[in-house]
């Protein structure tokens, strides 16, 4: 065995998020780790890792293990090259490099690495996500772990990406690394780990080959049995109100609370599109196509070079977009453009809602109860949520304040199964209710499930409007920037 | 609860190095900790003496307390005190009410240069406050030896405030009302801070401004209210100085009060009840620094002294991440 953890139990406060948890690991073995937002998965990860000690309990580790987190862990106004330096065990010296050397070393740990990722110059900050996370995993190989743990990396990655990295996986794992791999999209486990490893409110609950297990077998081990099918029977709900919301647009959908004319900017060629109320719209794209700029745009952070945006028919100053409530944004880069780490989960809601501050701790409560955030209460710092748990922080904190327009990027990413089903679920309510809903998303089937009326963008030029129906055919080549 | 314990710690700590210190100088540690214990709260005279310094200490520390959770460093404190005392001493004659306000003006006035510099050239306060207080020196300087030198001629400070300005004296001591406006102002830097919209959105834009942005906060307009409320209350200091103990100007009047906010405000960690507590302790020192001037012949430059060992126990402690996480009410 190269790693045995015996008996290792870890609480924060009155949380305990580990509770009593064994586990061996094998050379060259490629392990899947899945559970529900709060399960305890980052937790366990970064005990393997030793970041954190644990309570109680024994770990014993034969070699080195690297952990790529969650979150981005990049020195943003560092170039890639430099990030790289950082971790490079081989250079001897580490003084006085050029920018020049710096970066032939960066290109050769990124070849050795056998992941795809150009431009070494560049700085961390201009990187689109997928390639910042792929930076991420690249730090980690150099380190040569023993065992190397992705926490959640696909989460941000392209199914090509995606498939680039299981490959790599499984190179470094014929080679004797053994691999910890966290994810909440349970096919790609199914696909990429032999061995798959259950784990519910901080227990492991099921350690399983995945031959012959299914998707639907892995979530009803997550969330138990007797939960299971009560969200199976939830999802037939939703896809029937769904498709008959669409059907029955009433005359106060006319109105279109969001409007983009001929916008332009650094990375945006000409974009219109409108967004209807009571409608989901989507922009289908692959991350670093100027949705992070789109996003900005609409918050009014960065005004259009040429063309406008306009708010219920009328060109919106920034103002408007930024501080009227109108707009309510659930950004893509939750750490960073999300929460406030440091404030409560009480105080990250009340940013936005209108209800008196006196009452913000009660109302936090309550929203934390609506979307199931694992938290110990409304005034723990949201900084110390798991990552689905802040997401879903944010998502209640925008979704239940039903703003005219609601700019989703990439909202349900890194949540579990249960809590995606219910965002779409919000989503679709916020629709029913009048909202305009712009959702920005990589993810087909998230597309597919909500919008009815799907725009792709590529290279900053976004496609015409396609019907659900069109886009089957059609999205898979446009995003790939082919058709 | 921990940081009140690193507060404590660092006072402490700054006290007992301060005496090892004079210990290296061949003075007893002890004789030395007891002359600025009585020297500052030993008697009535000391005690006064000790409130008076904290009143001044107590207002900059607070404006540097609501700039710093904004995440601005406001580092003018010198500079607004002075243009605070300038206003109150022009306006004097129409009143107490009148020059306070006007010294709160100017000191919102003279810390928006800081912002507007921000807004049109990126420049970053940090550095523009401090070459404001240079201005406001300057410009005091050239007052009290010009335009607003006593009728007398004689030494380069103004002609005293009229009585009726004066702020009025408490039963019978050398206190002044000041005192009483400066826990108030205190009780009402809390209650923004910590009730407000208002100081929910400063402080998120302190803590992470990108998130404040997408949470609709308009960051740049939030981090220029916190310097005019910051520059206001740094004014008001000023105008306190002058109406209630110097009563004239004269180029030193501000007396550094301006840089040992910064102190008062990291020993109270940001926290604007606690910065009672601070500029308490630092009054106390320049108070007890000034006995041991008289009685050991020691430079009373020792309370700057403990000003800057505290801020080097507090890195020490690892708080000066004023920001780190945790609840902080
Ligand atoms: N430093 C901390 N302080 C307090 N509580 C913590 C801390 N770290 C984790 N927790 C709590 O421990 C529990 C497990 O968190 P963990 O991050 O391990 O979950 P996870 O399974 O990775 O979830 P997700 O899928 O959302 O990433 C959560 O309830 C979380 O709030
Ligand atoms: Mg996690």
């Amino acid at each position: 065995m190269m790693l045995t953890l015996a008996h290792i139990s870890k609480t924060f406060g009155a949380t305990r998020a580990i509770d009593d948890v064994s586990l061996d690991l094998d050379r060259g073995q490629v392990t899947g780790i899945v559970g529900e937002n709060g399960a305890g998965k980052t937790t366990l990860m970064r005990i393997i890792a030793g970041e954190i000690a644990p309570d109680t309990g024994n770990v014993q580790l034969d070699g080195r293990a690297a952990l790529v987190h969650q979150h981005f862990m990049l020195v943003s106004n560092f170039t890639v090259a430099e990030n790289l330096a950082l971790v490079d065990a081989t250079d001897p010296s580490r003084l006085f490099r050029t920018h020049r050397t710096l970066e032939r070393r960066a290109e050769a740990i990124i070849g050795r690495s056998g992941i795809d990722l150009r431009g070494v110059a560049r700085r961390v900050d201009e990187l689109s996500v997928g390639e910042r996370s792929k930076l991420e995993l690249i730090k980690a190989i150099a380190s040569d772990p023993d065992i190397l743990i992705l926490d959640e990396p696909t989460s941000v990655l392209t199914p090509n990406e995606s498939s680039e990295l299981f490959r790599v996986i499984q190179r470094l794992a014929a080679a004797g690394t053994a691999v910890l791999f966290i994810s909440h999209k349970l096919r790609e486990v199914l696909e990429v780990a032999p061995r798959i490893v259950v784990m519910r409110a901080g227990r492991i609950v099921a350690d399983t080959t995945s031959q012959g297990m299914s998707a639907e077998d892995l979530a009803t081990a997550m969330v138990g049995e007797h939960q299971a099918i009560a969200s199976i029977v939830g999802v037939q709900n939703d896809e029937n109100r769904a498709t008959a919301e669409r059907r029955s647009p009433s005359a106060e959908r006319r109105i279109h609370p969001l409007r983009c004319e001929h916008i332009s900017g650094e990375r945006l060629d000409d974009v219109t599109f409108d967004v209807p109320s009571g409608q989901v719209v989507a922009i289908l794209g692959v991350a670093g196509n100027g949705q992070v700029e789109l996003a900005s745009m609409l918050r009014g952070l960065e005004a259009p070079r040429s063309g406008a945006v306009l708010l219920d028919g009328k060109p919106a100053t920034r103002r408007q977009l930024l501080g009227s409530g109108a707009v309510g944004h659930i950004p893509e880069d939750r750490t960073r453009d999300g929460i406030v780490a440091q404030m409560s989960i009480a105080e990250n809601i009340a940013l936005t809602s209108r209800t008196p501050l006196r009452h913000a701790r009660g109302f936090a409560q309550r929203l934390i109860e609506l979307y199931s955030i694992r938290a110990q209460n409304a005034s723990q710092p949201a900084g110390l949520l798991s990552g689905g748990n802040q997401q879903k922080v944010v998502l209640a904190r925008e979704l239940d304040r039903r703003p005219a327009v609601i700019v989703a990027a990439e909202p349900t990413r890194g949540l579990d199964i249960a809590a995606t089903r219910f965002v779409h679920e919000q989503l679709r309510l916020a629709a029913a209710a009048g909202s305009g809903i712009l959702l920005m998303t990589s993810d087909l089937d998230e597309a597919f499930a909500l919008a009815s009326v799907m725009y792709v963008i590529y290279r900053g030029h976004l496609s015409d409007p396609l019907t659900p129906r069109d886009a089957a055919m059609q999205v898979g080549p446009l995003m790939a920037g082919v058709a | 609860m921990r940081r009140l314990a690193v507060g404590i710690g660092a006072a402490a700590l700054s006290l007992l190095l301060l005496a090892l210190a004079g210990a290296a100088f061949g003075h007893s540690p002890r004789v030395l900790l007891e002359i600025l214990v009585s020297g500052s709260i030993g008697s009535r005279f000391a005690l006064e003496g000790t409130l008076l310094k904290s009143v001044p200490l107590l207002l900059t520390g607070l404006a540097v307390v609501i700039a710093f959770r904004a995440g601005v460093w406001n580092i003018g404190g010198e500079g607004q005190f002075i243009v605070g005392a300038l206003a109150a001493y022009l306006t004097s004659r129409f009143g107490t009410t009148a020059a306070l306000l006007a010294a709160a003006v100017a000191g919102a006035l003279w810390a928006s240069i800081a912002s507007l510099l921000r807004v049109w050239r990126n420049a970053p306060e940090v550095l523009t406050t401090i070459l404001l207080n240079f201005i406001a020196i300057h410009l005091l300087g050239y007052c009290v030896n010009g335009p607003l030198q006593e009728a007398s001629g004689q030494y380069p400070q103004s002609d005293p405030v009229p009585q009726a300005a004066a702020l009025p004296l408490l039963g019978g001591s050398s206190l002044h009302a000041g005192i009483v406006v400066a826990l108030l102002v205190t009780l009402a830097s809390w209650w923004l801070l910590y009730r407000t919209r208002e100081g929910l959105r400063l402080r998120a834009t302190g803590f992470n401004p990108s998130a404040a942005q997408y949470a609709g906060v308009d960051v740049n307009a939030q981090i220029a209210r916190a310097m005019a409320l910051s520059g206001a209350v740094a004014g008001l200091a000023g105008a306190i100085e002058l109406l209630g103990v110097t009563h004239r100007l004269f180029e030193r009047v501000a007396a550094g009060y301006g840089y040992a906010g910064i102190a008062v405000a990291l020993l109270a960690q940001l926290h604007p009840i606690a910065t009672i507590a601070a500029a308490a302790f630092f009054g106390a020192l320049a108070t007890g620094a000034g006995e041991l001037q008289r009685s050991a012949s020691i430079s009373s430059s020792v309370a700057t002294f403990g000003q800057a060992v505290v801020i080097l126990v507090l890195i020490l402690f690892g708080s000066m991440r004023a920001f780190a996480p945790g609840r902080d009410e």
